[in-house]
């Protein structure tokens, strides 16, 4: 008889829910078995309507306040290092490889809390144009950006994988494959925190059921794949975007203000001078 | 009464010589086309042949991407300050040759010459000054690591604004360390054919700059040679998508600036006088073959009835005709093929129910054109509310609340540009910030500056053009 340690369940709208199809894939750790949802194309779309009001209450908060919810995240990692270390190494890694990445994972959220609040002077600006005009350069978020996490299993690149968009207001749906058990212990600490519902929705599975739908999803801003894709995959989640024009990122820069360049929006704003 | 009589006033041609047949400039040479083809250029407003350009097969894009990658070799071993004085160059023999290029882009694209000589080459000339500065100080435009060019940039530009379009490729492609192989539009390929003799005269280097000219064809060879590095785009959202498609699973950079449907705002609380003449403006500025044009007009109830008073009495006033005139207001439509468009959406916005007015006034016998053409009494689900009519043709909604014009704004898979018009500072931010557009004009529309980035949201296309930001999309961030 096998031995089921635990289910989990895909993160949706602040809540746990199992997936529609009631499917599930079975991972073993150390000679213990997760069973895990496997994210269907229903699922896609219910977390799609949750991403887009997720959007709307994440990017109406002031970037005061997305910061300090982000520092907080922060904090609930640091309070359960030790069990993520654990669980990094019933992974294989080892032990002091598993601190290492807790901590360089901490270092990345607090220095993306940081920049919530600072990004749109980084890269916006007023515009020196020739005329009697006020003409400033400054951002939006996308809106909906769907991430597929690296292969790696590392608490560090899972967030690095989602805080670029998330800092600067997007709403994510971050999806993992090989890193789904570490990816579900972490909406444990989403949920705990004060994530607006929606603003993070967390998924597991296998990428290539659901590549079409997500690709296609008109409602779906932005698809950012951070692990290598083999050539015919990526072709067709190419393919499938430009029917709705949508942005595509292929490993995209994790670190510094290139990481979060790909989810802004430039807007334009011009007004008159005069008496 | 005094009758006033009408003068014309019409600008010489005689400033510029047209050839009877241009050649491709590949390599820093005028080469004629492998493929033995040309295709006519005529002149929109008379329908009379101007001149005959190449249409170039694959042997001609194969010749010009392979002396772009040679033209790279060169480009990129000059010197930060080099590349900023070629480009400062390009500049000054612009600015001395502007009466020249603007009577031609007039002929050969049908727009009035008011617009090309007070607009479209100053316009030019800004965009190389501006880039020209940037060339050498590429290491404090972002505060990002190590941004390098693409390499060989294949470049596809429409025919609304034939020489600014290309002003607005090549000078920051140039400035960012690439170089270009550029196509112009079928119909407006003269004043690109133009500017190669300016590459000529600044002494560019061979290679750095080549213009093909062609068709859809040529376009589609560029955008699947294997050694183009990145395309830039300009044109409809239809096309837009399948360059996308066709660079799928590629490793080729790509900026798209696709089609609008721009929503212009009014609110009871505008200058309304100033708003009329800003929605006129928004729409009728180059016979509204702008991709940002105002074609929808949102007025607030309230206002409704007084504005499109106002509106069609101004639009009454706008003068079409002859684009050599210096009193013309409204020129040639660009081609047969867009007269059709525009004609059968007019037409199809008759059948829905929507009611029209146009300005009367006696159109020339040959010749596109189109007169002014205001909808009202449209539902939003109509064509004419819907889909980019490029022509002078304006379609007015109403709404009741800030709220709801947010909404019909934003109700469209287009984002590239919107105009907001009230008195109210508080509401102008409010609505602009609601606003999913890539430019917003608060009382004011169809403004631009090289300095000012320019671009789409959702299906209006990706990248910026111009300021700072528009180095981005000549840039990547090399790993």
């Amino acid at each position: 008889m096998i031995d089921i340690k635990k289910t989990y369940k895909n993160y949706v709208d602040g809540k746990y829910v199992r997936s529609e199809s009631g499917k599930t894939y079975t991972k073993e750790l150390k000679n213990e078995f997760y069973e895990l949802p496997l994210t269907s194309r229903k699922d896609i779309r219910d977390t799609v309507t949750s991403s887009k009001s997720g959007f709307i209450k994440w990017n109406g908060l002031t970037p005061y306040t997305r910061m300090q919810i982000l520092y907080r995240l922060s904090e609930m990692i640091e309070g359960n290092k030790e069990s993520y270390i654990e669980l990094l190494v019933s992974h294989g890694t080892s032990k002091q490889k598993a601190n290492k990445d807790i901590v360089l994972a901490i270092e990345n959220i607090i220095w993306f809390a940081g920049l919530a609040d600072k990004w749109e002077q980084l890269a916006g600006n007023l515009n020196p144009v020739s005329e009697e005009y006020f003409n400033i350069s400054h951002q939006n978020p996308i809106g909906v950006v769907f991430s597929l996490s690296n292969s790696t299993v590392s608490l560090n690149n899972l967030l690095l994988s989602l805080l670029p968009p998330l800092t600067i207001g997007c709403s994510v749906i971050s999806y993992s494959e090989e890193s789904s058990v570490l990816a579900l212990k972490f909406a444990e600490d989403i949920n705990n925190s004060d994530f607006p519902s929606g603003s993070l929705n967390i998924l597991t599975g296998k990428f290539e059921n659901i590549l079409d739908d997500v690709s296609k999803h008109v409602e779906i801003n932005l698809v950012s794949l951070h692990k290598e894709i083999e050539n015919e995959g990526l072709k067709r989640i190419q393919e499938n975007a430009s029917s709705s024009v949508k942005r595509v990122v292929s490993l995209p820069s994790i670190s510094g203000l290139s990481s979060i360049l790909p989810y802004l929006e430039t807007k334009t704003v011009w007004h008159p001078k005069g008496t | 009464m005094v009758d006033w009589q009408y003068s014309e006033s019409i600008e010489s041609s005689n400033i510029v010589s047209i050839k009877k047949k241009y050649s491709n400039y590949i390599g820093g040479k005028f080469v004629e086309p492998k493929s033995k083809k040309y295709i006519n250029t005529i002149s929109p407003s008379t329908e009379e042949l101007l001149s005959k350009v190449p249409l170039s097969n694959e042997q001609d894009i194969n010749s010009a991407v392979k002396s772009a990658k040679e033209g790279l070799e060169v480009w990129t071993k000059l010197t930060p300050n080099q590349r900023s004085r070629y480009l400062f160059k390009i500049a000054r023999l612009i600015q001395e040759r502007s009466r020249e290029f603007a009577v031609l882009e007039s002929l050969d694209g049908g727009k009035p010459i008011k617009e090309s000589r007070d607009f479209d080459l100053p316009q030019v000339a800004a965009n190389f000054f501006y880039f020209a500065g940037w060339a050498d100080k590429l290491d404090l435009s972002w505060a990002t690591k190590s941004l390098k060019p693409y390499g060989v940039v294949g470049q596809i530009i429409p025919w609304n604004f034939p020489l600014l379009m290309l002003a607005w490729k090549i000078a920051p492609a140039l400035a960012t360390g690439n170089t270009v192989v550029l196509k112009p539009a079928e119909t407006t390929p003269l004043t690109a054919l133009l500017f190669a003799e300016i590459c000529e005269q600044a002494g560019l280097p061979s290679g750095v700059v080549n213009i093909v000219t062609g068709d859809g064809s040529t376009g589609s060879l560029i955008v699947n040679h294997k050694d183009i590095n990145k395309i830039a785009f300009t044109g409809s959202t239809q096309v837009g998508k399948l360059i996308q498609k066709s660079l799928a699973g590629r490793d080729v950079g790509l900026t798209l600036e696709l089609g609008g449907k721009a929503a212009n705002i009014v609110y009871e609380d505008a200058a309304i006088d100033q708003a009329v003449e800003g929605v006129v403006n928004g729409i009728f500025f180059n016979q509204g073959h702008v991709c940002c044009a105002g074609s929808r007009l949102l007025l607030q109830e309230s206002i409704h009835d007084q504005f499109v008073k106002k509106l069609e009495k101004r639009m009454q006033s706008l003068r079409v005709g002859n684009p050599l005139d210096k009193n013309t207001d409204i020129g040639a439509i660009n081609s047969k093929e867009q007269l059709d468009k525009i004609t059968s959406l007019v037409n199809e916005g008759v059948d829905d129910g929507g009611e029209l007015f146009q300005t009367e006034c006696e159109l020339p016998g040959n010749g596109f054109w189109f007169r002014p053409t205001l909808f009202t009494n449209v539902q939003p689900s109509y064509s004419i509310a819907r889909e980019e009519i490029f022509g002078p043709v304006l379609t007015t909604l109403t709404f009741r609340t800030p709220e709801e014009a947010v909404e019909i704004a934003n109700n469209t898979e287009y984002g590239l540009s919107a105009g907001v018009w009230t008195e109210k500072g508080s509401k102008i931010l409010w609505t602009a910030d609601r606003l999913d557009a890539g430019v917003v004009w608060a009382n004011t529309f169809n403004k631009f500056d090289p300095s000012s980035p320019f671009g789409g949201y959702k299906e209006s296309g990706f990248g910026r053009e111009g300021g700072r930001h528009g180095l981005l999309s000549y840039l990547k961030a090399s790993s």
